[in-house]
Parts: C-alpha cells; sequence; structure tokens
C-alpha cells in the first residue's frame, strides 16, 4: 500500500506496518499503515474494539508497538532520544471522550493549562499568562474558569477546556479520540465547528477517531477502516461515503443509514494469522479464497487518489477468474 | 478541602460536636506541651484517695498524686502517640501503598504485598512486647512498633485507589506529555487519594489511643508520664478496694475524646463523598 | 397482532418533579402530559439536564426519595393509574406492566449473576405460580431479541458479553413478561452503528410483533426519527413541540427543534459550514430564565418571550385523542 508522493518534505505522521499485542490479546493492532498530511483530517473509523485508540496511544509513545514503526516528521518514535521525544510530544496532543474524567479533578483550570507550559518550559510567566487568555478565547472560555474545577463545569465546557489544554502547547496534530461521541448533539456541533476553525487559521492536523460515520463525514478529509485491529480500507472521504469499496465499508454505511443491522454474534471471529480475510465470518460477498488466505492490500484507480482496499474482490487475478 | 465539603461538614451537627471535642483536647494537650497545664501530674500533693475538693478537683490516687493534673497531662499524652503514630504510619503507608498500586503487579508490588503479608500475620503485642524488649524499654518502643504494624491499612487502601486511579484519562493525559512518572503520582494521583487517608488518619489515630490503653495493662505502655491507660491500668487495683477515681476519670476523659473524633471521622467521610445525592 | 381499535397503553397528565438542590427547591419536569397507543413508539429528545430520564423514572415511580417531589394528574398504564399506588402494589406493575431498560448496559446488569438467573427472577416475580415455565419464558425471550443460541447467553455472565448483546440481554430481561408499556432510556448511545441498528431493529420488532407501546428517551434525533412515529422535544422541564417524526424533520415549528435539527451531523453531505451550532448552552434549573427557557439562546426572540411562559397550543385536534396533540409552545413559531 504505497503511495509515496515524490515530496521532499516528510509527511507529519507515518504509521508503517504498525502491530501492537497484548498480553490477553495477540494482534490487537495488525500491521495498520496509514499516513496524515499536516493540516489534513484523517477519520479513523471502526467498531469499539477494533483498535482505533490503541493507535493512539502507540502514536503518543505510551504503548510499545511489537513490530513496525511510526514516523514523526520523518523520524521514528520508537528510536528518538529523551529529548527528541520530548520534543515531539510537545507537538502532538490528545483529546479523550469523557471530558470530565481527562481532567485532574483536584487541580484548576489554571493550573491544568499550565501544566503542559511548565513541562515543555514554554515562555516565561508573563507570556504564559498571555498564552493561557489567548487558548481560552480560541476555544471560547473566558478567564473566569481559570481558579475553578472542573466538576464545575458542563460538558461541553469540560470539553472545551480539555481542547484547550491541548492546544496551548502549538502543536500540529491532534489526536480527537471519540472527542465528540459523549457531547449533546447541539454541544457537539459546537466543538466540531471550533476544530473546523482550529484547522483552517492554525493549520492542525486531525487524526479523528470515531465510530460515527455522519460525525466523520463533517471533518474527514481521508478515511481508514478498521476490523478488528487490521485497516481494510483507506480512501479519500467523498470516496469512501459515495463508493465505498470493502464490503465492511458498505455494512458500515447501510448500518448508519438504518438500511441494515449486523446478525449476531457481533464480536469478530478469531482467525489464524494469515490464513483467511479476517472479516470473512461477517461477509456478504464472501468468496472461497477470502477463507483460504489473507488478501493483500489493492490500489483502485480512480483520478490521482489513493484509494486501498484490503479485499479480494479487488484482486485482479480473482476477477479475471470470476 | 473545597468549599461544599466545608459546606457539609458545617451541616453536620454531629461533625461539628465530633470537631470541637477534638479541638478541646487538642488545646489541652498543647497547653501541658507548653508548660502551662497538668505539670502536677507527677507530684504527690495530698494523702491517698482523697475524694474531690478544691484543691483535688478530682481526688488523689492511690500514691495521693492529684488526678486532676493527670487526666489533663494523659489528654497529652494521647495526642502524642496519636498524633507520632498516625503522621509516620500514614506517610510509610501512602508510599509504599502507592508504589505498590502504580507498580501493580510488578517484583515490587510482590515484595511489598509479601511485607505486609508478613508484618499483618504477626500478633501485636508480642511484636511489641519483642521492640520494647529488643530497644530496652526505650520509650519509643510503643510508638515505633505501632508504626511498623499500623501502615499496612492504609498501604492496602491506597494501592486500590491508586490501581483505580491510574486507569483513568486524566492520568493518560498527563503520561501523553511525557511527564514522568513520579510527577504524575504526587500531583495527579495521590492529590486524588486526599479524601480517603483523611478519614483514615482519624481511624489511626483511635486505633492508637487505644492500643496504648492495652499496652498499658500489659506493662509496655508510657514509662516516663501519665496516660489514661497507665491510669487505667493502675485503677485495677484501686476499685476493688472501692475508689473510683481514676477509673471515672480516664475512662470518661478516653470515651468522649474518642467519640469525638469518631463523629468527626464519619462526618469527614460523609462530607468528602463525592457520590452522595443530596438529601 | 389485530387492528381493533388500540387501546392506550400509557397516558401521562401533568407530570410534575421537583429536586431540592443546594440552592432550594427547583422544578425540573414542568407539566408534561401524553400518550402512547399500543404499538406505537413515541420519542422523547431533549439535551442532558432537559429532564427527560427523570420523566421516565418518574413513571415508574422510581425517584430517589430523598429529595424529589412528583405531581401528576394521572399515569395509567392499560387504563389503570399507577401513580397513586402503594409500594408493594407498584412493585407488581413493574416488569409486568411496564419495563424499562436503561443506558448504561454494562451497570445495569448484576455482575455476579448469569443472565439467566437474573432474566428468570424477573419472570418469577410476576408468574409465581408457573413453576416450570420461567427457563422456558427466558429462552423465548432471548431468541426474541435475536440470540440465535439462547441458552449459551443464559449462562453466561454479563461481563463475558460485549456491549450490544448486554443491551439485548436487558431488553430481554424487560419484555419477558411482555409489558404493555416499555420504556427505552438512551437505549442505542453508548454503541457503535453496527450494534445501535441492531438494538433499535429488536425494539422495534417488539412493537410490530407484540404491540409493545415504547416510550423511547434519547438526546439523538436520528435515532428517534429511525424508531419513532411521534416526537416530543423538551428542554429545560417543558415540552416545546410535539408531533409526528416527519413533519418535525420536515418543517419543525419550535425554533429549539429547528436548531436541533440542523445541528445533526449529516451522513450524506458535508455541509460547508459543518454542523449549525446553537450558541450558548443549557442552564441549569437554579438558573432556568422567566418566561420561556429558550428565549436567551433563540433567534426568534422577541421582549414577550422573555416574561411570559408560552402554553403549549395545541392544533387540529381533530381525529387526535386527548393527550396526543399536537403543538408547539412558543409565541413566535416558525
Amino acid at each position: 500500500m504505497d503511495t509515496y508522493s515524490h515530496n521532499s518534505k516528510p509527511r507529519l505522521l507515518e504509521v508503517k506496518e504498525l502491530s501492537i499485542s497484548f498480553l490477553k490479546q495477540a494482534n490487537a493492532i495488525d500491521r495498520v499503515s496509514f499516513k496524515l498530511e499536516a493540516g489534513k483530517t484523517l477519520g479513523l473509523v471502526g467498531a469499539s474494539g477494533a483498535g482505533k485508540s490503541s493507535i493512539a496511544r502507540a502514536i503518543l509513545g505510551l504503548l510499545e508497538p511489537q513490530a513496525g514503526e511510526i514516523l514523526f516528521d520523518g523520524n521514528s518514535i520508537s528510536k528518538m532520544g529523551k529529548h527528541q521525544l520530548k520534543a515531539a510530544r510537545r507537538r502532538m496532543q490528545i483529546v479523550f471522550q469523557e471530558p470530565a474524567a481527562s481532567l485532574s479533578p483536584r487541580r484548576t483550570v489554571e493550573q491544568t493549562l499550565l501544566e503542559p507550559l511548565r513541562h515543555f518550559d514554554i515562555g516565561d510567566s508573563n507570556s504564559r499568562k498571555d498564552k493561557i487568555s489567548q487558548t481560552l478565547r480560541t476555544v471560547g472560555l473566558n478567564q473566569e474558569v481559570l481558579p475553578r474545577y472542573p466538576h464545575q463545569f458542563s460538558s461541553g465546557q469540560q470539553q472545551r477546556i480539555a481542547i484547550a489544554r491541548a492546544l496551548i502547547t502549538d502543536p500540529d496534530l491532534l489526536i480527537a479520540d471519540e472527542a465528540v461521541s459523549a457531547l449533546d448533539v447541539s454541544v457537539q456541533a459546537q466543538i466540531l465547528q471550533l476544530m473546523q476553525s482550529l484547522q483552517q487559521e492554525h493549520g492542525i492536523a486531525f487524526l479523528f477517531i470515531s465510530h460515527d460515520l455522519a460525525v466523520i463525514r463533517q471533518i474527514a478529509d481521508d478515511v481508514a477502516v478498521m476490523y478488528a485491529g487490521q485497516l481494510l480500507e483507506y480512501s479519500p472521504a467523498n470516496t469512501f461515503f459515495n463508493r465505498p469499496a470493502h464490503p465492511y465499508s458498505k455494512a458500515l454505511l447501510s448500518f448508519a443509514r438504518f438500511d441494515t443491522a449486523p446478525e449476531l454474534p457481533i464480536r469478530p471471529q478469531p482467525v489464524q494469522h494469515g490464513t483467511a480475510c479476517i472479516y470473512a465470518g461477517q461477509c456478504a460477498d464472501k468468496m472461497i479464497v477470502c477463507g483460504r488466505f489473507e488478501p493483500e492490500f489493492h490500489k483502485i484507480q480512480h483520478k490521482k487518489e489513493s484509494h486501498c482496499v484490503k479485499c479480494h474482490l479487488y484482486d485482479e487475478k480473482n476477477t479475471n477468474d470470476m | 478541602m473545597t468549599h461544599t465539603t466545608w459546606q457539609r461538614l458545617k451541616d453536620d451537627r454531629y461533625g461539628i460536636g465530633g470537631l470541637f471535642i477534638v479541638a478541646f483536647f487538642a488545646v489541652i494537650a498543647l497547653s501541658v506541651w507548653a508548660g502551662l497545664l497538668g505539670q502536677g501530674w507527677s507530684e504527690v500533693s495530698g494523702n491517698r484517695w482523697e475524694s474531690l475538693s478544691a484543691a483535688h478537683w478530682f481526688g488523689t490516687n492511690l500514691l495521693g498524686q492529684d488526678i486532676f493534673q493527670r487526666t489533663l497531662f494523659g489528654a497529652a499524652t494521647a495526642f502524642e502517640i496519636g498524633l507520632i503514630v498516625t503522621v509516620f504510619s500514614i506517610v510509610l503507608g501512602t508510599v509504599l501503598g502507592a508504589l505498590a498500586g502504580w507498580y501493580s503487579y510488578s517484583w515490587l508490588d510482590e515484595v511489598i504485598l509479601w511485607i505486609k503479608g508478613v508484618l499483618d500475620s504477626i500478633p501485636f503485642y508480642l511484636f511489641a512486647a519483642a521492640i520494647a524488649f529488643a530497644l530496652q524499654g526505650n520509650r519509643w518502643a510503643m510508638h515505633l512498633a505501632m508504626i511498623i504494624t499500623f501502615w499496612t491499612t492504609t498501604a492496602r487502601i491506597v494501592r486500590g485507589e491508586v490501581m483505580r486511579i491510574k486507569q483513568r484519562e486524566f492520568i493518560e493525559a498527563a503520561r501523553a506529555i511525557g511527564l514522568p512518572d513520579i510527577i504524575v503520582v504526587f500531583r495527579h494521583v495521590l492529590p486524588n487519594t486526599a479524601h480517603i487517608l483523611l478519614v483514615q488518619s482519624t481511624i489511626v489515630f483511635v486505633a492508637a489511643i487505644k492500643t496504648e490503653v492495652i499496652l498499658s495493662f500489659l506493662g509496655l505502655g508510657i514509662q516516663d508520664g501519665v496516660s489514661w491507660g497507665l491510669m487505667l491500668a493502675e485503677s485495677s487495683q484501686e476499685v476493688l478496694a472501692g475508689h473510683f477515681g481514676n477509673f471515672v476519670a480516664a475512662s470518661v476523659a478516653l470515651f468522649i475524646m474518642l467519640m469525638g473524633f469518631n463523629l468527626l471521622a464519619d462526618a469527614l467521610q460523609d462530607a468528602l463523598d463525592t457520590q452522595r445525592v443530596n438529601s | 397482532m389485530t387492528d381493533t381499535a388500540l387501546t392506550t397503553a400509557l397516558n401521562v397528565q401533568g407530570l410534575s418533579v421537583w429536586i431540592k438542590t443546594a440552592s432550594g427547591k427547583q422544578q425540573i419536569v414542568d407539566n408534561i402530559s401524553f400518550s402512547i397507543k399500543a404499538g406505537e413508539a413515541t420519542g422523547l429528545v431533549g439535551e442532558s439536564g432537559c429532564g427527560k430520564t427523570m420523566t421516565a423514572f418518574a413513571i415508574l415511580g422510581m425517584l430517589p426519595a430523598a429529595g424529589a417531589t412528583l405531581e401528576s394528574v394521572a399515569i395509567e398504564v392499560n387504563g389503570r393509574d399507577i401513580s397513586s399506588l402503594s409500594s408493594a402494589q407498584r412493585r407488581s406493575v413493574l416488569g409486568r406492566d411496564i419495563a424499562m431498560i436503561f443506558q448504561q448496559p454494562g451497570t445495569a446488569l448484576d455482575p455476579v449473576f448469569t443472565i439467566g438467573q437474573q432474566i428468570t427472577a424477573v419472570h418469577r416475580r410476576h408468574n409465581r405460580s408457573k413453576k416450570n415455565k420461567h427457563r422456558q419464558a427466558m429462552l423465548n425471550s432471548l431468541a426474541q431479541v435475536g440470540f440465535d443460541q439462547p441458552d449459551k447467553i443464559a449462562a453466561a455472565y454479563p461481563h463475558e458479553l460485549s456491549g450490544g448483546m448486554r443491551q439485548l440481554a436487558m431488553i430481554a430481561m424487560a419484555t419477558v413478561c411482555k409489558p404493555a408499556v416499555l420504556i427505552a432510556d438512551e437505549p442505542s448511545t453508548a454503541l457503535d452503528s453496527g450494534t445501535r441498528a441492531l438494538v433499535l431493529k429488536q425494539i422495534k420488532r417488539l412493537q410490530t410483533d407484540h404491540g409493545t407501546a415504547i416510550l423511547m428517551v434519547s438526546h439523538d434525533l436520528s435515532v428517534i426519527r429511525q424508531s419513532c412515529e411521534n416526537v416530543m422535544v423538551m428542554y429545560c422541564g417543558r415540552v416545546l413541540e410535539k408531533t409526528d417524526c416527519q413533519s418535525l424533520f420536515t418543517h419543525a415549528r419550535h425554533p429549539y427543534s429547528a436548531g436541533l435539527i440542523a445541528c445533526i451531523p449529516q451522513l450524506n453531505a458535508r455541509s460547508a459550514s459543518g454542523a449549525k451550532a446553537i450558541p450558548g448552552q443549557v442552564p441549569a434549573p437554579s438558573a432556568f430564565p422567566p418566561g420561556c427557557h429558550f428565549a436567551p439562546r433563540c433567534e426568534h426572540a422577541a421582549s414577550q418571550c422573555d416574561l411570559s411562559v408560552p402554553g403549549f397550543l395545541a392544533e387540529n385536534e381533530q381525529g387526535n385523542e386527548r393527550g396526543n396533540e399536537r403543538g408547539v409552545a412558543c409565541f413566535r413559531p416558525l
């Protein structure tokens, strides 16, 4: 799955064949690759448990991958020295799903916002005050929030505070891990609007993790679809929503439109590594080869866009035989 | 404590009562340490077993010592034991519990749990006697014995809390910017255990004082002063002879102060309880 | 399911709830009235804090005893008033005539009992005499929510099931006695799109196959649109608009309803400015504005809106049963 442009500048974020295993779960993330350009938004979609949050943690350096690498501005995160890693971390931040849980309950808003500034040695006490005021304005809050504690705010305000904390180091990459999923629809709309304006004005790249396809539609430039730890499809957003290629993508869209519902059992069936397509058990368009061999990534040519699908249906060999 | 906690505490009559009682005894203890009260605790100032009089408000004991003075001094002793044992065992328990919880299921956790298990299995009073013997009657033997055994309860509680707290997202957020573990634990984890530790402190305080009473009966208690426990131990003989002054003074003082602490502990627990439905 | 005159399964008239807060007694549900016929689904939609969950609990009589007061003209299930029942009588009604499923399937099920044990316990509670039928009823209800191996699920503990399966198990538990009314509180909120579709499909089957009346409480308008025929829009304790789902989405009459609908991110198109947002935020009960609660955030508000409370104007009474009127509470409806 390789569509490197002939550009000398490295991509902001590149994930290559990333694999992560946990004690109780081998291949929780299985050879996932994708890239994110500066100032763009990649929507990472899939059901709960597909591994999306684990990827976010690996990017931040909180999880050690078993295989593969993560390149931030061309440098591999696992090979970074302490200082390099700290500099990288300053430029990537995360916003979590539950606003109340993501803010330290016994610290005031001011303390929470000062912490990253202090840790990364940004500015001095005067410029930090200004930075805080400025960031609060950007997220639509005012100075009054500073001496208060998180529990005194609504979830919409709490999420703004969390976003302020993420923005205060002027990051180039913001990971939104289901950041609007726990919010009411009107608050969600406000936060999405805020994120879009952040991207337009500050050129921040977003890795937007969500299971809500309607939200993804509003904000993503590209879409990566995950299922049971594997990446199944990667395409520009419009292509994904209008001409989804992978049967799972089609199913997801169909569920979201309430056209169909999945059959029980809903959990993905484990397959022996490399011996079959991971989605074969639930696939409506399953062929015999799907149960025998793991599919490769195939590129679908459509203008100049990079649209890749991990599916036997798009293997020219198979289609020729049919 | 935050504003709402203080508010809740103020509304709780029993809690405020408990607070006053504790404060009252604390003032007495401070005055004794400052040399203002209870200085005549060892002085033989009267005949034995005098009854209540203007000179001896609570009468005298077997040796003619003034019971009132001894009661006052006993308050200071109670606070001395309570504070020393509480502060050291809570600090020790918190540090070890936090380490065990943060590095849960690692070798460090196993070691700490093993030590905890061993200490919990030793019969306390035997242990106290052994320490007293080993230190050859040093006055701090009693405190030491209590600190060494009391920290385990705090550690168990803190370990559980730390294990719970470290899963929450604000901890992940702190680690995501690369804060070192030790800062995360001290700045973000431990402050969220403060409410539990506050309540636990009052419980340990009470336990320390009660333990001292029994140690006094065993002759392992305070050696160079007087405590209510010692007074109670002395009074066991006196009561048989029909003289209750010592007994009543010590047990009433003990009862009131421990009751005050218990009321305060309950009130604190309710006030700090973040899950409570407003009634 | 016969098509004789449909009975009114749930009838609520004049329901109000007050709670005691640090700043005194606040009204969080203000005079709500509605009715649902057998086999119908009505959505109660609103944002967090609007009082919709409290309404559901009030109907069931499950408000926390300390600090909450309820007043109602009537709460009737199949014509029988349940608001004035003693607690023992009410316990016999809950689960049998009216049941509720909750938002968090993880915490709504008891972790120390198997699914089967929990469901049979419900059936046993309401069917004391039929000894051998409990297990069969339990397996039937599991099969009816879509499990193709009910005995396996019955033997499982809640933590062994995924979130979606737990939600389905909870539906099975709520419906084992075939209640006339089912209240679903945010049934699909914590679920991903596939599971959500499945859960809603099963709830719909209850409606069509068993004639269960459904009250679906949710903040997600797209879910309500998919699942319900009628809808009530609630804000700060008041019902602002009541109509059928289709009408709401094509021409909402209350500015708040219109605003909410404009906020919904569309699956089929990327809007130029993203989803449009309603300015401001939902006030807390202690800070409810006088007059219309929505006035401070409303683009169409006039001075009248800040001063007096708009009553609920029913329109088109013809052919609508009592309590089921369409209408809007607004001085200047769209």
